[in-house]
């Protein structure tokens, strides 16, 4: 005898099965909703996942250019600060060569505005000296001490490197770290190279007495103070310019974090909205099949035969 | 005038018994795994006139013809050969989805991101002590990442080739069984319930070896079977009475291979073939990482030695080792970390060998090839996945269809139940019947 109705055991075994699947499907929405995200391992989906690796690759290390420019930004302001100082120490010094320069004073008088440009002088080197927030030197490229040696006699000399050296901003951008003494220091006076601290220091020397016209040393030192001011001006501007870079590349790091947590959150984000109704779409389901499970469980043959 | 209608009445009343205890025995195994539907198939007695006799009524009543097995051998194959798929397909994914837990949640991909990162942080100052210490510190956890990344693999592997074993001795254990059952069947009586019970074992041992090895089976007259592995023209595993032996190798490389009595058998399903190309993927994905492992140790390595120390002293080797497994930090020290130039002094900020050792990094791209590494598999998986779902639910589908077929239903056994036994009522009417009769003819006087 061939039967064509379903065996108990089937009809046990697809309700198992159906029923099953639609609790596991109920079980990985409210995974993704909980976790906020929709892939909860790579392969539910590989090209996502990827991508969503690459952005928090980028992320972590925008992070990190972040502190880096950071750090610059803090050692420009601070080279910054440094060469207004440079700058008010210049406009004193020229006050008194103005002074000096005037023929009303005595040789005395003259040689004790010598003696405080001297100071002005050794004020001008330690603040060539100055450290930067690592505690290396501030105007000395990449030395790793001081970036002016003072010798016997008191003359200072450029010990630091050439170049600051550049650091990475990210995005293939880098910066020039820093400002050396030289770049703001050394101009040329009347065709020759030289350097303001040598010049400050024999002006000082000069309204001492070193030379034989003191006063004329004093016209030629408002001359020097002018083109070192100019000079330092210029460095300054440098200064300015780099800080603005460094505010530009900020700028443009924020946008792109923000485009990047924009594309995570539509790449790997739950759809919250969506999520819920396929929830509740999937429980009704559910609680339809069970109810019709029950339903037909009960019916028997056995319970109406008497 | 040959009939007797007592005996008419006496076999139908045994036929009746007979048919209820066929539906008591299915409706008792509706849930027995294995368990085919029996019916009864019953049979008229009568005898045909001889010579001179035509006119006679020669009537004795029914008999049990046989029991009959519902079972459908093409569905029952189709059971096998699509569970085998799907007993395939289920054993690859789980092996896969192993492989790109150990890879993925290790966190290997991260833990390159961060090495980077220090290197690059290290570039806002060379002589930091502290960014120097970060670096040997991520450099540290991005070794101790690969090795824990390695060993989880490893591992992956043991379990999988554990598995595989396991699986070898069952089907040992399931073909042994086989031979036994059919030595018995070649012995057993047509239509006896002894046979039946035998045909049973003998399916549920197949289904259960097709779980393994996809398995084909020819049947001989005497319901005995010989079974192949891996195809119709593979190595024979059960042949009447005799069971082949299965056995394993593994290779250096992890990878297993399969043999029947020493001839090499490759079976194209079941959880033994999905395991094996588990292993053979397991395998790409240890080289894969070794890779990643080896670009780190020989970009950093080959820029460390180009450059100077903190102190001023050549470069040292940063990574020793030259596997994921083996990889492993060469110096605690931060100070060793060779940013400046060859010839540069102690304590010097040039950071030229510090480039070079991040160009070099970028080069090589390790975090892109672990990038790579977990799509691979993380793809593999997801291909997979949707394979084994469509398999799983053919299987379930054929599964199902035999079970309709082949199961018992309650409510049909429920209405046999009635049936049969209001036959044995009517029997036991016709013998009163014929005991009213014989009484009356008693009573003539």
């Amino acid at each position: 005898m061939t039967s064509i109705s379903t065996s108990t055991a089937a009809f046990y075994d697809r309700a198992k099965a159906d029923m099953a699947t639609l609790q596991k499907r109920a079980e990985t929405l409210e995974q993704q909703m909980s976790g906020g995200n929709k892939l909860q391992r790579s392969s539910d989906d590989p090209v996502a996942a990827s991508r969503l690796r690459v952005l928090s690759r980028a992320d972590s290390l925008s992070n990190i250019d972040k502190a880096n420019s950071d750090r610059a930004n803090a050692d420009l302001t601070l080279a910054d600060s440094a060469l207004t100082t440079f700058a008010d120490y210049i406009g004193r010094a020229k006050e008194l060569a103005t002074q000096a320069a005037s023929g009303t004073l005595t040789t005395a008088q003259r040689a004790g505005i010598g003696y405080e440009i001297e100071q002005i002088h050794g004020n001008l080197v330690a603040l060539a000296n100055s450290r930067d927030s690592n505690g290396h030197s501030l105007f000395g490229g990449e030395a790793p001490g001081d970036a002016y040696a003072l010798d016997g006699a008191g003359n200072a000399t450029y010990v630091g490197t050439p170049s600051a050296g550049d650091l990475p901003l990210g995005d293939g951008q880098s910066i020039n770290r820093g400002i050396t003494g030289p770049e703001f220091l050394n101009f040329d006076l009347n065709g020759t190279p030289t350097d303001l601290l040598a010049e400050v220091k024999a002006l000082a020397a000069a309204l001492q007495g070193s030379v034989a016209d003191p006063q004329q040393a004093a016209r030629d030192g408002m001359a020097m103070l002018d083109t070192g001011l100019e000079k330092l001006t210029t460095g300054q501007t440098l200064v300015g310019s780099r800080l603005t870079w460094i505010d530009l590349t900020t700028t443009r790091r924020t946008n792109l974090s923000e485009l990047r947590a924009d594309e995570q959150q539509t790449i790997g984000g739950t759809d919250l909205a969506a999520t819920i109704i396929d929830l509740q779409q999937t429980l009704t389901v559910l609680q339809a099949s069970q109810g019709s499970f029950t339903k037909l469980a009960s019916l028997s043959l056995f319970n109406l035969i008497s | 005038m040959a009939s007797d209608l007592l005996s008419i009445g006496k076999s139908g009343a045994v036929a009746a018994r007979v048919a209820l205890d066929v539906t008591a025995q299915n409706i008792t195994n509706a849930s027995t795994d294995g368990y085919i539907r029996r019916s009864v198939l019953l049979r008229e007695v009568a005898a045909s006139g001889g010579i001179g006799r035509v006119g006679d009524v020669s009537l004795s009543g029914v008999t049990l013809d046989r029991v009959v097995r519902n079972a459908d051998m093409f569905r029952q194959s189709e059971v096998r050969r699509t569970g085998a798929d799907a007993a395939r397909a289920n054993a690859e994914v789980s092996g896969l989805q192993n492989i790109e837990d150990a890879l993925d949640q290790s966190g290997v991909y991260d833990a390159i991101v961060g090495f980077e990162g220090a290197l690059q942080q290290l570039a806002s100052d060379p002589t930091d002590a502290s960014l120097r210490a970060s670096v040997v510190e991520l450099a540290r956890t991005m070794t101790r990442t690969l090795n824990i990344a390695a060993s989880s693999l490893e591992q992956v592997g043991e379990g999988l080739r554990f598995e595989a074993a396991d699986g070898v001795g069952q089907i040992d254990l399931l073909a042994t069984e086989l031979a036994r059952v059919n030595l018995r069947l070649a012995r057993a009586a047509d239509a006896s319930s002894d046979q039946t019970m035998l045909l049973d074992q003998r399916d549920h041992l197949l289904e259960q070896l097709s779980r393994y090895v996809d398995v084909t089976t020819t049947f001989a007259a005497d319901d005995t079977v010989a079974v192949r592995i891996g195809g119709a023209s593979g190595p024979v595993l059960v042949n009447g009475g005799t069971a082949g032996n299965f056995a394993m190798t593994t290779a250096a490389d992890g990878t297993i291979s399969f043999t029947l009595d020493g001839n090499p058998a490759t079976p194209q399903g079941g959880s033994l073939a999905g395991k094996a190309l588990a292993l053979a993927k397991l395998k790409d994905v240890q080289d894969g990482l070794d890779a990643v492992a080896n670009s780190v140790i020989g970009a950093i390595n080959a820029a460390q030695t180009g450059g100077v120390a903190l102190d001023g002293s050549a470069g040292q080797a940063m990574f020793s080792g030259t596997t994921a497994a083996d990889i492993a930090l060469a110096f605690d020290d931060g100070g060793m970390i060779a940013t400046a130039p060859a010839g540069a002094a102690a304590d010097s900020r040039d950071q030229t060998n510090l480039g070079a050792m991040r160009a070099a990094l970028a080069t090589a791209d390790p975090a892109g090839k672990a990038d790579s590494l977990i799509f691979e598999i993380s793809s593999a998986v997801q291909g997979r996945t949707v394979t084994r779902d469509a398999l799983d639910s053919i299987a379930n589908t054929a599964k199902i269809t035999l079970s309709a077929q082949a199961g018992v239903s309650l409510d049909n056994e429920a209405a046999n139940l009635l049936r049969f036994q209001q036959a044995f009522q009517a029997s036991g009417r016709i013998m009163q019947v014929a005991n009213e009769i014989f009484d009356s003819i008693l009573q003539i006087r």
